[in-house]
């Protein structure tokens, strides 16, 4: 059985009357997605705040700190929330109340909850199963594959950690091969290898035509998949556009970074000798944050002389304050 | 075979390895094996209660009133609410299937996995009563004859599961403390007021599911004032059950799922 609209979605012409090209869009490119005038609202609290945007094939990076309105817009355009104002549109059509749309769209929800008791693979085939595929043990093996987790589909999700957790839902999400994928931070969780494995596929994905929208709050993860970048800060459109024009543009303002080590006092003297670095302030527990202006090439140095003077590095992290700090630089702008 | 159910009915067959994989389904093997307990009581100092007698004010004083409407709150709430709570709901929302597909293979889940257990206990209870002696001075007319007063219940339990399940599919995705809300109900409105109000007991499901009871049975020793017809009582469980499922179906399509 299959079901058929009851009614016939609206055109994008009637939900985007504007012309002006859409932030995050070279002109003369046909979104496949448009974000038009959308505020989300609880009470009092505004999460989103008049986002107008709109997202052509390829791979955009969603990127702003935690708690910037990030999930709450791909939620939205998903479908999984409904808008307080604005529209929501994927290839001309409405996403939300329009199940159809999901025979177009794949979407890897943020939660990391899947159903403990399915193994791998049965919780991929029920996706398959859902969109109606014909032979969704077939799609569900090939999915599987994509991720590289056919050595652990026959074994419960309740026992995945949670980067397979990740990658499982990510097969789940492209059984039905999505012209369109939304991932919600696929990569909270993952290792290294697993994580270079996925933006791998993102970056296939995205070459191959596809529309991939990912949100992350990590500014060096998105420069691994992302062509294009909309940032968002305070709910609000903070930039858009070309990862590098944008990215420039952040490391123009300082930033800081925290380091921890065997030895924080003598990798700090080591460190302030480069010109990247600027004040350094020591925390207290074997780590210091160092305030750059360029944060690549700090990352760069702080491993080769931690080496030179032999001293243990064990984390280098560059702030979410900082990165905050460097979309409100932006939003001053 | 196992294929063949995921295929024909996904989240039907979702939810029952759900229910059997958590412990809400042992509860309700508990409760449905409640009335064989009484049954085993009662039989060890029968009095000169018959069997018949013994089974009839069981149903209608325990079982419809309390145990059948938690058994189902139980699971038709966790339907739901185990998703809700584990936020897996857009697993089966972001797909292109209708909502009343999804609402649907949840209730008819609810009645898969309890009206099973629920007769398994009515017949468990009526197996052990007919050990009885039916020979006391009865109280109820035909006092050793139990395969009507099992036929009744098992009608009864049917139709009540049917409806209240349905109905608190709709209270799971309406109220966020769908199994307190629904345990109020169950004690304050079908349990208590029902009890002493006739008013309430007229509009309460257990009226419709006691009614069927009434006329499946035909006994005239055993009736109530205010007893629905056959034909009316079921005409409400289909229309409640339709109206509170197709409202179930427009609340989660129009659900935030956060």
């Amino acid at each position: 059985m299959t079901d058929k609209p009851r009614w016939m979605p609206r055109p994008v012409d009637d939900i985007a009357p504007s012309s002006a090209p859409l932030p995050g869009l070279g002109a003369g490119v046909e979104p496949t997605i448009v974000v038009d005038r959308v505020s989300k609202w609880y009470g009092d609290v505004v999460a989103v705040s008049d986002v107008s945007f709109g997202i052509a094939p390829g791979v955009t990076g969603l990127l702003g700190p935690n708690g910037a309105g990030k999930s709450t817009i791909l939620k939205m355009m998903a479908g999984l929330l409904a808008p307080s104002t604005g529209t929501i549109s994927l290839d001309g059509r409405p996403v939300r109340g329009n199940p159809l749309i999901y025979r177009r769209l794949g979407v890897v929800p943020e939660q990391e909850q899947v159903y403990p008791f399915l193994t791998g693979f049965e919780f991929v085939r029920l996706n398959a199963i859902l969109q109606k595929l014909p032979d969704p043990a077939e799609a569900a093996r090939r999915a599987i594959a994509l991720v590289e987790m056919a050595s652990a589909a026959e074994r419960r999700v309740g026992g995945y950690s949670k980067g397979m957790r990740q990658r499982i839902k990510v097969a789940a999400a492209l059984v039905h091969d999505p012209q369109t994928i939304l991932l919600d931070e696929p990569l909270n969780g993952t290792d290294p290898v697993q994580r270079a494995a996925l933006i791998a596929l993102m970056r296939r994905l995205g070459a191959t035509g596809r529309t991939v929208v990912v949100s992350s709050h990590v500014l060096s993860e998105v420069e691994r998949f992302a062509e294009n970048i909309l940032v968002i800060i305070n709910g609000k459109l903070a930039a858009a556009g070309d990862f590098h024009t944008i990215r420039d543009k952040m490391d123009e303002h300082p930033r800081a970074v925290r380091v921890r080590s065997s030895d924080p006092r003598r990798l700090a003297a080591a460190l302030i000798e480069i010109p990247a670095t600027g004040a350094v302030r020591f925390d207290g527990d074997g780590a210091f944050t160092a305030e750059t202006d360029d944060v690549r090439a700090f990352c760069r140095a702080a491993p080769a002389l931690a080496r030179r003077e032999g001293i243990h590095v064990y984390e280098i992290q560059a702030l979410d304050e900082s990165l905050s700090s460097v979309f409100a630089y932006l939003v001053g702008r | 075979m196992a294929m063949m159910a995921w295929r024909a009915a996904p989240v039907l067959t979702l939810t029952i390895r759900q229910f059997l994989g958590g412990k809400t389904a042992r509860v309700v093997l508990a409760l449905a094996l409640v009335p064989a307990l009484f049954a085993l009581i009662w039989l060890v100092r029968p009095g000169d209660i018959s069997p018949r007698f013994f089974l009839v004010e069981t149903f209608r004083n325990l079982i419809l009133p309390t145990l059948l409407p938690i058994a189902v709150l139980l699971l038709a709430t966790a339907a739901f609410g185990n998703e809700l709570e584990d936020r897996t709901l857009p697993y089966l929302t972001l797909k292109p299937i209708g909502r009343w597909r999804i609402v649907l293979g949840k209730w008819i889940a609810v009645l898969v996995v309890v009206v099973p257990l629920l007769l398994a206990g009515l017949v468990a209870a009526t197996l052990l009563a007919a050990r009885g002696p039916v020979d006391t001075a009865s109280r109820v007319s035909n006092g050793g004859d139990l395969g009507p007063v099992l036929g009744a219940m098992a009608a009864a339990t049917v139709a009540g599961a049917i409806l209240l399940a349905a109905v608190f599919v709709l209270v799971s995705l309406v109220i966020p403390r769908a199994l307190l809300a629904g345990m109020v109900y169950v004690f304050a409105w079908e349990s208590l007021l029902g009890r002493f109000l006739p008013g309430v007991q007229s509009v309460s499901i257990r009226h419709a599911a006691d009614s069927i009871f009434i006329a499946v049975l035909n006994d005239p020793a055993v009736t109530f004032a205010g007893a629905a017809t056959l034909r009316g009582a079921l005409l409400t469980v289909v229309i409640v059950s339709v109206v509170a499922l197709a409202l179930a179906a427009l609340r989660l399509r129009s659900m935030n799922l956060e």
